[in-house]
């Protein structure tokens, strides 16, 4: 069943650079927020009860339903077009994506079989994850994409500190309470504001050197 | 006891400047935090181990905290702003609270720990910086906490990946590390992850981008101890994790990964050095140097590695005392464009004179402590046969140095009717930090 979501988790990747769509990215922040929990759930057993507790909370209400919904939301008010404006097509994205697997899965088939506490399929799919964020952040114009390509290099985090985490169970809960604090921070603080400064929520100038 | 007063005072200070109506009553209430400050960070320095068991590494960079927390303290005692009371109450409030996680991130000995408290530094000081309320103090803000959380999370990547990395028993607690049984596989993937990531928050290239926008726009204070204190805090947990790897025979590669990011970095910054028109992001570009001057003075090793700690003090203490002086200047013109303002020297004499001397203690003439630090670099690449890199250095050193003065040299010259005076603690402030470096470089001090 975890091999499962797992690779459900890493199909998400692929359907994530295959569209052009924000609302679509929402959607595939909320499967993976689902798909956490749903590791989690069967992590019960490798986890403290407080900690289960947190992460519980964190992958089904925060993850799942706040982060997505407060991006929709704000999509809406600052009437955000709805297409990513990406600056590398479809095909790219995809051939890219395959290429980050096959790095991922690499790093994990090349690691000394006796050093590994997480079998290569978990390592494989959060590295790819982890790296795939980072493309989203790099290959795209929108302030409100950089944030979607931050939450998912995220939550691949999140899976990779899932399965560090059945050795140092409060490693998990770092991770877990500063996500929330930071996307709030991010989510609240700044895009509402910035929005009310600048003219649109772009932010080619976030890019600008000098 | 230490540990409490130094945690204690302003968590009780923050609920007390709650209640607080006047300004002056908030800038003397940060001053005691800042001279208890100071006080800890003496006892620490005689008694050393004294104060949570702190390590050399952490004395160093809480002792510049130290000095430089105080500077900021006496110095916003004559800086004036437009804001609110409770603009300026929040202000005060967050300065305190970003001291206290550089504090922690210095004294804590446990990685997970430091990056707690290094992300602190982070969501803190980002408030900071948005102060003036201004598009563009938004916008470095926005910047900032965006880039360096992207690098705070890559650095937590690799601290997971340094728990992978210990097949059993896995800590982080770096002294209770097992070297005979760690996997040298993800040690070495582990590493170059939190490298990267708090390399972010340090400005390094290529992640560097947010540094000039946020440095510049912050208030001087601020910028002062982002540029001072802030960069050595996320060199910290790079260097702990630095001393797994060399004793796990990766020394090599450490050193190739730090003169690689440190070369790019002076590269960067004397390309834009002499490109950029605003004479704080000339200071935050200034950083960037530095700090890519520190990496590739761990790069050499040898001699060098003391040229790298020296580096930081010197650096800390000038670059702090350059920003105070920035923030009299933009006091005085109301303008950051270097070239539509001219003859401080004419109109405020003392700023003039300490704008003239920073900038010959930041590029490295004696007595500056980076003169020293500069020529163990120089002669430790020739030594081990840098040449390549050797002669790239000192033609960007030269260049940057060029900038540097050249842009002091408009604005402090020229002539002017106007007089300007401001509060002595305006001059002051950066006149002790340039004594303290200037008394450093002559003395030289001794590190383990």
């Amino acid at each position: 069943m975890l091999e499962i979501l797992i690779v459900l988790f890493g199909l998400s990747l692929l359907w994530a650079s295959v569209t052009n769509m924000l609302g679509t990215i929402i959607k595939i922040l909320v499967v993976q927020g689902l798909i956490l929990f749903g590791i989690t759930l069967l992590k019960t057993t490798q986890l403290n009860w407080l900690s289960f507790v947190t992460i519980a909370l964190e992958t089904l209400i925060f993850k799942a339903i706040l982060i997505p919904w407060f991006i929709n939301d704000t999509i809406k008010h600052n009437q955000i077009h709805r297409e990513v404006e990406a600056s590398v097509s479809n095909f790219f994205s995809l051939a890219l994506m395959s290429l980050i697997f096959i790095l991922s899965f690499a790093l994990a088939g090349a690691a000394p079989a006796w050093s590994v506490k997480i079998f290569p399929l978990e390592f494989g799919i959060a590295f790819a994850t982890i790296l795939k964020g980072i493309f989203i952040i790099i290959a795209n114009k929108k302030l409100i994409t950089h944030l979607m390509g931050y939450l998912i290099m995220e939550n691949g985090i999140f899976l990779l500190s899932l399965s560090a985490g059945s050795d140092l169970p409060y490693i998990v809960s770092l991770g877990v309470s500063l996500d929330i604090m930071l996307s709030v921070l991010i989510a609240v603080l700044f895009i509402k504001r910035i929005r009310s400064t600048f003219d649109d929520a772009d932010s080619p100038e976030t890019l600008r050197e000098d | 006891m230490g540990g409490i007063l130094l945690f204690a005072f302003p968590a009780l200070a923050i609920v007390l400047c709650l209640v607080l109506s006047s300004r002056r009553k908030i800038d003397l209430l940060v001053l005691l935090h800042a001279l208890i400050h100071s006080g800890l960070g003496t006892w620490a320095y005689i008694e050393r181990g004294s104060l949570m068991g702190m390590d050399d590494l952490g004395l160093l960079i809480f002792l510049i905290l130290s000095v430089l927390y105080a500077a900021i303290a006496f110095y916003r005692l004559g800086h004036k702003d437009n804001s609110t009371i409770k603009n300026y109450r929040i202000h005060s409030i967050f300065l305190m609270i970003f001291v206290m996680a550089m504090d922690g991130a210095a004294l804590a000995k446990d990685l997970g720990l430091i990056w707690v408290f290094v992300e602190a530094t982070t969501i803190s000081s980002a408030l900071l910086i948005s102060y003036s309320n201004r598009k563009s103090s938004l916008e470095a803000a926005w910047k900032y906490l965006f880039i360096c959380s992207v690098g705070i999370a890559l650095a937590f990547a690799g601290i997971l990946l340094l728990v992978i990395a210990q097949p059993q028993h896995a800590t982080l607690l770096i002294s209770k590390i097992d070297l005979s049984t760690i996997s040298p596989f993800w040690l070495k993937i582990s590493f170059v992850f939190i490298l990267i990531g708090f390399g972010t928050k340090m400005g390094l290239a290529p992640l560097h981008f947010w540094l000039p926008d946020a440095h510049s726009e912050a208030p001087a204070p601020i910028s002062a101890l982002l540029s001072g204190a802030l960069l050595n805090i996320a060199l910290v947990p790079i260097l702990r994790v630095d001393k797994l790897m060399h004793a796990s025979g990766m020394g090599d590669l450490v050193q190739e990964l730090y003169l690689l990011m440190g070369m790019l970095s002076v590269f960067i910054a004397a390309v834009f050095i002499l490109r950029t028109k605003d004479y704080k992001r000339l200071l935050a570009y200034s950083s960037i140097e530095n700090m890519g001057l520190i990496m590739i003075a761990f790069g050499c090793g040898g001699m060098a590695y003391y040229a790298g700690f020296l580096h930081i003090l010197g650096h800390s203490l000038i670059k702090a005392a350059f920003f105070l002086t920035a923030g009299n200047a933009l006091q005085i013109y109301k303008d950051k464009n270097y070239e539509n303002i001219g003859g401080l020297l004419k109109i405020n004499r003392g700023s003039g004179w300490l704008w003239l001397i920073s900038s010959a203690m930041i590029i490295g003439l004696p007595p500056s402590p980076l003169f020293t630090s500069k020529f163990l670099i120089a002669t430790t690449m020739l030594g081990k046969g840098y040449y390549l890199y050797f002669g790239l250095l000192m033609l960007l050193l030269a260049v940057i140095s060029w900038g540097i003065f050249n842009v002091g040299l408009k604005i402090c010259l020229g002539d002017s009717e106007r007089k300007q005076s401001l509060n002595p603690w305006l001059y002051l402030a950066p006149a002790g930090l340039l004594f303290i470096a200037a008394v450093i470089g002559i003395f030289l001090p001794v590190m383990n």
